[in-house]
């Protein structure tokens, strides 16, 4: 089986203690920031990109990645323990979660919580494992006509998925087009918009900007009042589920790990949307849905579980396609950059090591998270109990020092507190941040490929719908935003939207 | 809400406007050759159509009563400290020296954000300083500009 020797040699990658040691670095910081409210898991990729500057690769991406899923495990710890989600995919654990918790069961609720993220995770690598080559294999066939329909339809639909105005989302997606132009030309050479600030020449840098849009403009929104978190127990204790537990959550684990890997694998803020989705299918399959909401354990185990799952499915474009399916994972790809590796179809085959590498190493760190993440409940107790008064400098600071050991810029410090205000006033002024960052990502890559498109073609635009996987991307795109402007669905969307929240996802 | 869109509205048209003009002053090539200058050309023009026409539609709309832009009277004075901040770190990290103005900057933070007492701004102020220079300049041997004093 030719799987497993590639499942071996990733190992072998894995199992290097260096990669171990950032696996656990990774998965332990994941937990963190997810378990504190106010900072999630792209401020805090955004905040590590500098770092991995001076760390090699694969363990980059492994440390990153562990960010990534470990942060599904820390969110459901605030949720259920003071009712206020760690972030955003774990808005929903608050409904049953919380109930628990104040029913004195907070620790079946964490437990199950771990277990399910464990299974959907164990699963979930399991899903990439069969369907990343063969998806890779696909894309192959991709020119840059295909490419540059796939990373619009991509934009659209992450469009399509936040919970703003369309006509706002598209506006702030074309912003991040033409800041992503600032910069040296890629096919030409020639210098644009640098106004002759040296820093400018590589583009706006994309780490001042995530950090800025991201990182401060969080912090500045949570300065505007002050925030009292209330620890609904001090004493956790009984971690482990009962058989009667295990009996109402393995069927939700286990239908909330495929249902979230799926959605995980389209674009869009997969884990959130899998939660929701999770909770509601659990309660309509429930003989007794009215539990739902009172503390009960499934609405615990499924969405928990979905969560985990969808943050595992979304590596799959990213790997193949080398299209980044939301925010989190676009600041993963900015992290590959930095690193000069492309992810695309030819990405696994080219670096079997980081793929496979990054595969296993999925899975130890959800082993450890498993292992960990209950015995230490009670310092993620005390982490919580930090005030953000105190907590809020340090992030600051850590900004500071990560955006200046890039290149040590000060001209980039300003850019990154520059993007904050500009990250603050958009939140306040209701445009959304993922289009923009999405866009400022794919933005470079998007205008190599319809300029290559049309320097092929002879100036023909009709190429992006004469070919037709080409054409299929594009239908799908005019689909959805002509779909919206159909009354009906745009109701169901806005509601579904309101479910939502607002939160950056 | 209306103030939101005509502000936006507004900035979006702005900028859409300036890389539209900005990119002539680079090659835009053709559509059989596109240069440098057409992705900016195109995409300001889009960004400067679609600002107008959110500002078209939010002319003719009421106006609401949404929530204020502050949600508490003092938010505004934070907000600005922070950003201040911020932009004097930046100005006298080569004045100070990074463990002196890292040091000025936390304790500024805590005392005066969400006013904490000397105590428990003094101890953050030195446990933090101490961690970053242990972290970023010991372990991590990032070299940071060194102020007057020597460190």
């Amino acid at each position: 089986m030719e799987i497993f020797n590639y499942l071996i040699q990733g190992a072998m990658v894995a199992f290097q203690p260096v990669n171990l040691l950032f696996c656990f670095i990774g998965v332990l910081m994941g937990t963190l920031v997810g378990v504190l409210p106010g900072l999630g898991p792209t401020a805090a990729i955004a905040l590590l990109l500098p770092v991995s500057f001076h760390i090699p690769p694969v363990a980059t991406i492994i440390m990153l990645s562990g960010i990534y899923y470990g942060a599904m495990y820390g969110g459901s710890t605030t949720s259920i323990l003071v009712n206020m989600p760690g972030e955003a995919a774990s808005v929903i654990t608050c409904l049953d979660g919380h109930q628990m918790a104040k029913q004195g069961r907070a620790g079946p609720a964490l437990g199950i919580a771990a277990f399910g993220s464990f299974i959907a995770g164990t699963l979930g690598i399991v899903g990439i494992v069969l369907l990343a080559p063969p998806m890779a294999q696909f894309a192959l066939a991709f020119g840059p006509p295909e490419y540059f329909s796939m990373m619009l339809m991509g934009i659209v639909i992450i469009i399509y998925m936040s919970s703003g105005s369309i006509l706002k989302d598209f506006m702030t997606a074309v912003f991040g087009l033409l800041l992503g132009t600032i910069g040296m030309d890629t096919i030409a050479g020639t210098q644009r918009l640098t106004f002759g600030v040296l820093e400018l020449a590589d583009g706006v840098g994309f780490i001042p900007a995530v950090m800025g849009l991201f990182g401060i403009s969080e912090i500045l929104m949570n300065v505007e009042r002050i925030v009292a978190t209330t620890l609904v127990t001090e004493k956790v204790k009984n971690l482990l589920p009962t058989l009667q537990d295990w009996k109402e959550s393995i069927k939700p684990i286990l239908r909330g790990s495929v249902l979230g890997f799926v959605i995980g694998v389209l674009p869009g803020p997969a884990p959130v949307i899998a939660t929701y989705a999770s909770y509601a299918m659990e309660k309509k399959l429930s003989k007794t849905p009215e539990k739902f909401g009172t503390g009960f354990i499934a609405g615990v185990a499924g969405p928990e579980s979905a969560n985990n799952a969808a943050s595992s499915g979304a590596m799959i474009p990213l790997f193949t396609l080398g299209i980044p399916a939301n925010s989190v994972i676009a600041v993963l790809l900015g992290a590959f950059m930095i690193h000069g590796l492309q992810p695309g179809p030819m990405f696994i085959t080219k670096y079997p090591e980081i793929f496979w590498g990054t595969v296993v190493s999925m899975y130890l760190g959800n082993a450890m998270l498993l292992v960990l993440n209950l015995p230490l409940i009670p310092l993620w107790v005390k982490v919580l109990k930090i005030p953000y008064s105190i907590l809020f400098p340090l992030i600051l600071i850590f900004c500071l020092i990560g955006v200046y050991s890039l290149n040590f810029s000060q001209v980039e410090i300003g850019l990154m507190t520059a993007f904050g205000v500009l990250g603050y006033l958009m939140r306040k002024f209701k445009f959304e941040m993922a289009p923009l960052i999405l866009a400022l990502v794919l933005g470079p890559m998007m205008e190599s490929n319809l300029r290559l498109s049309l320097l092929l073609n002879q100036g023909d635009a009709s190429v992006f719908l004469t070919k037709p996987i080409s054409a299929v991307f594009m239908g799908i795109s005019v689909l959805l935003i002509v779909s919206n402007m159909i009354p009906a669905i745009r109701n169901r969307r806005s509601k579904f939207k309101e479910k939502l929240g607002e939160d950056d996802v | 809400m209306k103030r939101n869109d005509l502000i936006g509205g507004f900035f979006f048209l702005t900028v859409g406007f300036f890389f539209a003009v900005y990119s002539r002053s680079v090659d835009v090539g053709t559509m059989e050759e596109p240069g440098p200058g057409f992705l900016p050309l195109w995409a300001g023009v889009l960004l400067a159509i679609m600002s107008a026409a959110l500002l078209g539609r939010t002319f003719f709309k009421k106006f609401d009563q949404g929530e204020a832009f502050f949600p508490e009277t003092d938010s505004w004075k934070r907000v600005g400290m922070v950003v201040a901040s911020l932009i004097v770190y930046n100005l006298l990290l080569r004045q100070l020296g990074f463990i002196l103005v890292t040091f000025l900057f936390v304790a500024f933070l805590v005392r005066f954000i969400f006013p904490q007492t000397w105590l428990k701004t003094a101890v953050t102020a030195a446990l933090s300083t101490a961690g970053a220079q242990l972290v970023f300049v010991t372990l991590l041997e990032i070299q940071f500009p060194k102020g007057p004093l020597g460190f």
